[in-house]
């Protein structure tokens, strides 16, 4: 049996770790090197980096009374977090050429997400597939709710896309991901549980792994999700960042209701 | 002569906070800071409710014998605040901590000793040996331009490890200051205690293992055991969870200073401070809103003031301008204390302002040629 994995989400803004909230309201938590610390102590199934930059990419945690000297740029901190991190990497934002792809995976991501491409460069998605094969190339989908409607954006959801996330992901399919990082919007940051129809619909729809996120905030959305859906994965980024030990409190929740859990 | 270039500085819409600043800190679109909206979820935030899933938190702890909960005390206000709301409003009996790092003020230490008077509970104090401490000061000065780096370890790790050592599950901690200051969290996350928020934020990414290595102010491991926070195995061993007080209860500085003093007799400072206008913060320990804040300045060019002011405007106590003349008094004062730490470390002057001025961001500051450090300022923004 394939083992259903947790993975963890760090969303990144000019280098700081961030809480973030329906894609628009951002806080800064501090430097993501002491989370990663964690993460590797905990021993996390994934890691998901994505930088949600949105001006002239900055890394600007840099400051002379901080232990560790802050990287320069994503690449750097690539580096620095995947030199002693055995833990899977993907890293996903601001990735538009196959150079982007390239570097990323240079460094050390074994993944990399795939978002504005989808819409913008379709065929980048097919080359990369075939350059780094479909297991590193992840579509990342952003959907927002409207009733029964949910509908695809990319960029940091501000572009609609007039189409359903099902649709989207089989078109991210034929073109060679070989994942899809899906995310619903509304309940980003609102811990009011995953949204298992949509999910369980994309599920239905690609034979590839699909990987849940959006609206964790208790042990129980988690359950709840693994229970009501066939998701490969769940993930979430705000709920590990708030109490002692989330992650691996939240392994043994589930690994007491569930035999599938990695 | 050339006009020197300043680095940008822009200041939230709203306060007084600026950008860059010493704490993680997010601007909007209109300029307004991340402290400021967290602070408005106050007002939609049902305080009934929250106290109840309180005292549903609080629930599994209560015991028919012995200490319910920690509350690591400094006998400030907030400390005095915690302690009555966890007695009067919790029916818990806490077990006060307190770390010692040898700068306590007269009337802070007054305020301290009175606790195990006024409240009824117990009262433990760990104080380190002073030549340790007096070397843990110029080390963290030298290496991170902060004598009070120890103050902040101290006080992040000594309830906890307290609280492992006699079995107490759970520790109660007031306010969660860069939730309150710098809007971190929401009051929706219910945040708590974390070893990574400790390290990161508290401790700017030293923990004690990162002073053994220093040859002019040397100090050995055995010397520093005290600063050695509990590992994962006895924090799942006890079950050791610490809570902050202003996600279930609002924080309101100016009722809780007058309920402490009419009820127990809290005292303010006496003595006017040279670096702020307040007169009952950081009774504590002489230096933070002295020596310490004055390296907040040298590093990030804002003060204790701008703290201070940014907290009364949000709380309705003043407008913004104000407060701008406020900081515009007291952010750049060099305070006398200096002197009393340089006797006390036995340093001169020149040493430390050398020191310091290798601190500055810059971010923050420009040197003109004739050496003197310049920045923008909030009084000429647009």
């Amino acid at each position: 049996m394939l083992k259903r994995r947790v993975i963890v989400v760090l969303y990144l803004l000019d280098g700081f770790m961030t809480r973030s909230e329906v894609f628009r309201i951002h806080q800064l938590l501090g430097h993501p090197i002491h989370h990663v610390e964690r993460l590797v102590e905990w021993d996390v199934d994934e890691l998901i980096v994505i930088d949600i930059s949105t001006d002239t990419p900055k890394f600007d945690t840099d400051r002379d009374d901080y232990r560790y000297k802050g990287p320069k740029d994503l690449l750097g901190f690539i580096h620095q977090i995947s030199s002693n991190c055995r833990i899977p990497l993907t890293f996903g934002g601001r990735i538009r050429t196959m150079e982007d792809i390239q570097l990323r995976i240079q460094n050390g991501a074994d993944k990399v997400t795939l978002n504005a491409v989808l819409d913008e460069s379709p065929d980048l998605v097919r080359e990369a597939a075939e350059k780094f094969g479909s297991q590193a190339i992840v579509a990342s989908i952003d959907f927002t709710r409207d009733g029964d409607t949910a509908e695809v954006v990319t960029h940091h959801a501000t572009k609609r896309q007039g189409v359903t996330p099902v649709e989207w992901a089989k078109r991210a399919e034929k073109l060679g991901a070989g994942e899809i990082f899906l995310n619903a919007v509304d309940r980003d940051g609102k811990a009011s549980g995953f949204d298992v129809d949509v999910i369980q619909s994309v599920v239905d729809a690609v034979s590839i792994p699909v990987i849940a996120c959006g609206g964790a905030g208790h042990p129980r959305h988690f359950l709840a999700c693994l229970e009501q859906t066939n998701v490969a994965a769940v993930a979430a980024g705000n709920t590990f960042h708030f109490t002692e030990n989330a992650y691996p409190n939240l392994k043994t929740f589930l690994k007491s209701k569930r035999d599938d859990i990695r | 002569m050339s006009k020197l270039e300043l680095p940008k500085i822009t200041w939230c819409k709203k306060c007084v906070y600026p950008s860059p600043s010493a704490i993680p800190m997010h601007f909007d679109e209109d300029g307004v800071c991340s402290g400021c909206k967290v602070g408005t979820e106050k007002d939609e935030i049902d305080w009934d409710e929250r106290l109840e899933w309180m005292l549903e938190l609080v629930e599994p702890y209560r015991r028919s014998t012995g200490p319910e909960c920690v509350i690591g005390v400094s006998g400030g206000k907030d400390s005095y605040w915690q302690t009555h709301f966890v007695i009067e409003k919790l029916g818990l009996r806490p077990l006060l901590i307190t770390y010692n790092g040898n700068n306590y003020l007269d009337v802070g230490w007054r305020n301290l000793m009175r606790m195990r008077e006024v409240f009824n509970c117990d009262h433990h104090i760990f104080q380190p040996s002073v030549d340790v401490l007096i070397r843990l000061n110029r080390q963290a000065f030298r290496r991170m331009g902060d004598m009070n780096w120890h103050a902040h370890a101290g006080i992040a790790t000594i309830p906890m490890k307290f609280a492992v050592e006699q079995n107490i599950p759970l520790v109660i901690w007031g306010e969660h200051g860069f939730k309150e200051l710098g809007g971190m969290h929401s009051h929706n996350d219910l945040v708590e205690w974390t070893k990574r928020h400790r390290l990161d934020q508290l401790q700017r990414g030293y923990d004690w293992r990162d002073m053994l290595d220093d040859d002019e102010d040397p100090i050995q491991e055995k010397e520093l055991s005290w600063l050695e926070y509990p590992d994962d195995e006895a924090i799942k061993r006890v079950g050791l969870r610490g809570i902050y007080l202003d996600m279930y209860s609002r924080w309101n500085v100016k009722d809780q200073v007058a309920l402490i003093k009419e009820k127990y007799g809290w005292e303010e400072a006496t003595e006017p401070f040279e670096r702020t206008y307040r007169t009952i913060s950081n009774l504590d320990d002489r230096y933070e809103n002295g020596a310490h804040d004055y390296l907040k300045w040298i590093k990030f060019g804002y003060g204790r003031a701008t703290d201070h002011v940014t907290k009364d405007i949000r709380a309705g106590l003043m407008t913004r301008e104000e407060g701008i003349e406020l900081v515009r008094k007291y952010d750049h004062v060099k305070s006398s204390d200096i002197y009393y730490w340089l006797n006390y470390v036995d340093r001169s002057e020149e040493w430390f302002d050398t020191i310091a001025d290798t601190f500055r961001s810059p971010k923050v500051w420009a040197q003109d040629t004739d050496g003197s450090w310049h920045k923008m300022n909030i009084w000429d923004e647009q």
